[in-house]
């Protein structure tokens, strides 16, 4: 249930106020970030304004309270009056209105709802809880303190990091994840992982691994980023997009687990000098968690199954399979 | 952020004892409402409503360890050690007479394992003595071994949750069986005057100074837990170690060997019942919610791989290295202590100490041989 009612104490009649009486810069009720003014543009070029526009009376003519988009296309277009309403009310009643007017008309992208949800916090300083249970059903969120904390927290962060959220869609869980880092780490980050394609998941494992290294060596993320053997990856001309990707989250698999990464490289030289031909594929225990050696044969005919069985029978002969076997760790 | 109440008289800090009305009578309540005297009590009709309550709080792990639920336990309070599969455990039996622990460290699984956030005490004591006493006279040969530390840390609330002093005297008159108080308290002041016949070993987990500081929240520092090992073994109690969770970062070696040092210097080894050593391991769960209450833990920034239980542990040639190197401490000091290792496969136990119990059972005869030179 809304503590107040969500509906502004006055309003007058449609009237037709001149856009230079208008401020166009004060953005007090305003959650716009990255508007695509396009349809409507197109829209207002063919028919005009269907929905009056709501102000508010200031001592030097009036501040918009909805409409800011429509204003925005309005004088783009060269017109000089906009049909409006005044209304008056206490301020969080006013954007409260706005909200509701954006929510049926056309809804708020993510990093709209968190400018929102910030405004609401600590520009008209409605408590906490409050904005939980009255407003976080609105925008169809759940209702808990650890979704308010995840939208007020990418209010908080910088145009660049608010485009890449919204461009690359990002989950709440990473932006979280993006959210726990400071904003030197963002300034270096977002271009980062702007040169890359990332999913949700990868995403994550890349924003995981960065964390993890740059907190266990006590240094920046972008100091982690700005390391020689990843630079190398994102200015390589010839990569595509998904290589780098892989790469460089090679290259941070192996900052992170070192001692994991120096086993993997033993066993792999140790495999190479077997020149086992392609049907032979030779696997450690995961993780290395145990001795043993797990061999997978393929063959197409009876020619190559015996073929493989003689190389097979000769392994144990050979230094390098013994040592594979004994496992003596680096 | 979890607070640390290091600075009290007492380790924790209760804000409401929640009564049960079916422990009302029950002179384990009585106590109870004695150690607390100034503590607001609220009379519960239905503790599920509660329970429920207190798990919609944001923090509900944190606020049920402020929080005292007095109630009735009707089912079995005497378990095997749940141990973990596919790896050699010791055979151990635990008691369940309360639940959860007023101290937060940020390895602790019972954040994840509890479905009742709240410190949880069971009034009706004679029923776990029975159910003690039944389970020991089937098994008249044997020599178990019991202990409290499973689900809580039993000695820190002895103050408000007087257990020890049942179950001391309780397990002096045993012939078959030892009891084990595992704790990261120095509450022991108690235990000084009791009448233990031996057949109490009261043990302390050790980490290094820093680690305590950083990652065991309202623990007592690691020279007051000597300090206290000092004091109980002066007093004829048998001490056991457990270096459990072992936790890998940077300068472990100098913080693990500093602690086995420093031990060593007050406290006697050879009466010393069993010392253990566990390398951090943790289910999957464990890393979100420790991750969310304790931001700056480091814990998890070691390189943690899924084991055969699913547990999370340390790539096994960097267990087998603290393995090593701490046993050689140990042994540096004295090579007849009794070592073992918790929750650990063949494999790692031949690694490190060259041969391996052949199973549970062989591992925990062994305790039994060991506690008989002590009896």
């Amino acid at each position: 249930m809304m503590t107040r009612p969500p509906f502004p104490e006055t309003r007058t009649a449609l009237q037709e106020i001149p856009l230079n009486r208008i401020d166009l810069t004060d953005d007090t009720f305003s959650t716009n970030f990255m508007p695509d003014l396009r349809a409507l543009r197109s829209s207002i070029t063919e028919l005009g304004l269907l929905e009056p526009i709501l102000l508010r009376e200031k001592p030097e003519g009036y501040q918009i309270v909805s409409g800011f988009r429509r204003l925005s296309v309005l004088h783009g277009l060269g017109v000089e009056e906009a049909e409006s309403r005044i209304i008056n009310a206490s301020d969080v009643k006013l954007f409260s209105t706005a909200l509701h007017e954006n929510l049926t008309t056309r809804g708020l992208n993510t990093v709209e709802t968190a400018i929102a949800l910030h405004k609401l916090v600590h520009q008209f300083k409605v408590e906490s809880p409050l904005v939980i249970r009255d407003y976080l059903p609105l925008f169809g969120l759940e209702t808990n303190v650890k979704i308010l904390s995840t939208y007020l927290s990418l209010a908080a962060m910088e145009e660049e990091s608010k485009k890449y959220v919204l461009q690359e869609e990002v989950s709440r869980s990473n932006i979280r994840k993006l959210a726990s880092l400071s904003h030197e780490d963002h300034l270096e980050l977002i271009p980062f992982l702007s040169s890359m394609k990332l999913g949700e998941s990868r995403l994550r494992e890349i924003l995981t691994l960065l964390e993890e290294i740059s907190r266990r060596d006590q240094t920046s993320v972008g100091k982690v980023v700005r390391g020689p053997e990843i630079q190398e990856i994102i200015d390589h001309a010839e990569l595509t997009l998904s290589q780098k990707t892989e790469r460089v989250k090679r290259v941070l698999m192996a900052l992170r687990y070192p001692r994991m990464n120096q086993l993997e490289e033993s066993f792999d030289k140790k495999k190479r000098q077997l020149h086992l031909p392609p049907g032979i594929a030779l696997y450690h225990h995961p993780y290395f968690e145990s001795k043993g050696i797990r061999i997978e044969i393929q063959f197409m005919t009876l020619e190559e199954y015996r073929s493989l069985l003689i190389t097979l029978s000769l392994l144990s002969e050979k230094v390098e399979f013994r040592e594979l076997l004994d496992q003596e760790w680096p | 952020m979890v607070e640390n109440y290091d600075n009290r008289s007492r380790p924790f800090q209760i804000d409401q004892i929640f009564l049960d009305v079916a422990s009302e009578k029950d002179w384990m309540a009585q106590a109870l409402l004695k150690g607390l005297p100034s503590t607001p009590v609220v009379s519960v009709r239905d503790k599920r409503l509660l329970i429920k309550e207190f798990l919609q709080h944001p923090d509900s792990l944190g606020s049920g360890k402020r929080n005292i639920l007095m109630t009735r336990f009707l089912g079995k309070r005497l378990k095997p050690c749940p141990g973990t599969s596919q790896h050699i455990c010791c055979g151990y039996h635990v008691i369940n007479a309360l639940t959860n622990c007023p101290m937060d460290c940020a390895y602790c699984v019972l954040q994840i394992y509890l479905n009742n956030p709240l410190l949880t005490f069971y009034s009706n004591l004679d029923d776990l003595l029975q159910e003690i006493d039944a389970f020991l006279s089937a098994i008249p040969g044997s020599l178990v071994r019991l202990g409290t530390g499973e689900l809580s840390d039993s000695l820190a609330l002895d103050s408000v949750f007087p257990l020890s002093r049942v179950l001391v005297p309780f397990f002096a008159e045993k012939k078959n069986a030892v009891l084990e108080l595992k704790t990261k308290s120095v509450e022991i002041d108690h235990l000084l005057s009791m009448d233990h016949r031996g057949r109490t070993i009261v043990s302390w987990s050790l980490n290094p100074r820093r680690m305590i500081e950083e990652e065991e929240v309202r623990t007592a520092p690691l020279e007051n837990r000597i300090e206290a090992a000092r004091k109980v073994q002066e007093k004829g109690y048998l001490l056991g170690f457990h270096f459990d969770p072992i936790i890998h970062h940077r300068g472990w070696e100098k913080g693990y060997e500093e602690a086995i040092h420093s031990l060593f210097e007050k406290v006697d080894p050879g009466r010393i019942a069993w010392i253990s050593l566990g390398g951090f391991r943790y289910p999957p769960p464990l890393k979100i919610t420790s991750g969310e209450r304790f931001p700056n833990t480091r814990i998890f920034l070691g390189e943690l791989f899924p084991g055969r239980d699913g547990k999370f542990r340390y790539l096994m040639p960097i267990r087998v290295e603290m393995y090593r190197k701490i046993l050689g401490w140990l042994h540096d000091v004295d090579p007849a202590l009794f070592v073992y290792l918790c929750m650990e496969s063949k494999e790692v136990w031949e690694r490190v100490l060259g041969w391996s119990p052949r199973n549970t059972a062989h591992l925990n005869q062994m305790f039994e041989e060991r506690m008989r030179r002590f009896l």
